[in-house]
């Protein structure tokens, strides 16, 4: 017994790598939270000490880790519905193409949310 | 025309009541042998000490299910040449608790397929003067699928939630579960029900579907748990309506 199985890809099919990732955005997502909600304690230290967080982050440094925070948020609210879509007993015999089509879903999402990150933080 | 014979390496994991260790064995393969064949052919000829569990040897008793270059198979119904690799790894199955060499325990799965009650429930039994109990065809399809299980455990072997929780009941004793509660002819779906809707049963399942992937008998558990989840919540509803 281990939780290391979730994670476990060989000789499996593209529905438990699915599963594995939809269990590691899932963590990732909770320490965001975590950090996010540190970000808005330090607003009762004063506002010069919440804009120096945000200052040391929202920068073209910073960008590719936002970007990669966009594309787990999205796959793990697309994967989700997908999965609460087949645990009310519908389209289950569809589940193949549902599955490939919540990946190309993810994709255009996170392309879109991506490319506006970057206008808004490098601003061109 | 003499056949074609291919050295294949069989690379097997044993475990002898203490240790884990890695034996390989050349097994001469041709057209048509099977793992399950291989691994007789080793055990005649080079270690008959090594231990596997095989009945029929036509995907009929799903005794022999191991994992086969990492994926839950029958033993039988492999063939050494069509896994098109001259090494074949051979495992026992995962999330059970392994005797000897690829020898698991099965008390606990088929303790977990009791549970479930996995047989017609009729109020009116009356063994004395048995009657005939009709259904239609279309009653028969609703789940005739879900009765080919072989209860080889290639399920359970890939079910992740099974990996963490053993109480967990596994897609093998929610199909039987689904199998006699979607039948026309039992009164004994409330019992059921009792045993799966629970934190052990429907709700602990996440819908990774691998064990739909890897059921060689194509019956795909993960349908039949999602369709007891939806029987399951009608039943919670029912019964906190009745509370009050």
């Amino acid at each position: 017994m281990s939780w290391l199985k979730w994670f476990e890809f060989r000789g499996r099919s593209v529905f438990h790598l699915s599963y594995s990732f939809h269990r590691l955005t899932g963590l990732v997502l909770v320490l965001y939270l975590i950090m996010h909600l540190s970000y808005l304690t330090s607003l009762t230290f004063g506002r010069e000490v919440y804009e120096a967080f945000i200052a040391a982050t929202v920068t073209p440094t910073f960008l590719i880790f936002d970007i990669l925070l966009v594309l787990v948020g999205v796959y793990h609210g697309v994967n989700g519905l997908r999965l609460i879509l087949h645990e009310f007993g519908l389209a289950y015999d569809a589940r193949r193409p549902i599955l490939y089509l919540s990946y190309l879903i993810t994709l255009i999402v996170w392309l879109y949310a991506s490319y506006k990150l970057y206008v808004f933080v490098v601003g061109v | 025309m003499e056949e074609k014979v291919k050295n294949i390496i069989f690379r097997i994991k044993r475990f002898d009541g203490e240790k884990s260790y890695w034996s390989d064995f050349v097994v001469p393969a041709q057209k048509g042998m099977t793992v399950l064949e291989g691994l007789f052919y080793i055990k005649a000829t080079y270690d008959g000490s090594l231990s596997f569990r095989a009945s029929c040897r036509m995907g009929i008793c799903g005794s022999c299910a191991v994992k086969i270059n990492y994926k839950p198979k029958l033993a039988c119904e492999t063939q050494i040449l069509h896994l098109n690799s001259s090494k074949i790894k051979i495992e026992p199955l995962d999330n059970f608790k392994v005797l000897k060499d690829l020898i698991t325990e099965f008390e606990g799965f088929f303790a977990k397929h009791e549970t479930v009650r996995p047989y017609l429930i009729r109020r009116d039994d009356n063994y004395a003067e048995p009657v005939e109990l009709i259904q239609k065809p279309k009653e028969l399809h609703a789940y005739y699928d879900f009765t080919l299980c072989i209860k080889c455990g290639a399920c359970v072997s890939v079910c992740p939630a099974a990996s963490t929780r053993e109480d967990y009941l596994g897609p093998a004793a929610m199909v039987a579960a689904y199998r006699f509660n979607a039948d026309s002819r039992d009164e004994g779906k409330d019992f059921r029900l009792a045993a799966i809707c629970s934190d052990g049963g429907v709700w602990r399942c996440h819908f990774a579907a691998e064990c739909s992937e890897v059921c060689p008998k194509n019956i795909e558990p993960a349908k039949a748990i999602q369709k007891l989840r939806f029987q399951s919540a009608i039943y919670a509803i029912k019964k906190a309506l009745k509370g009050w």
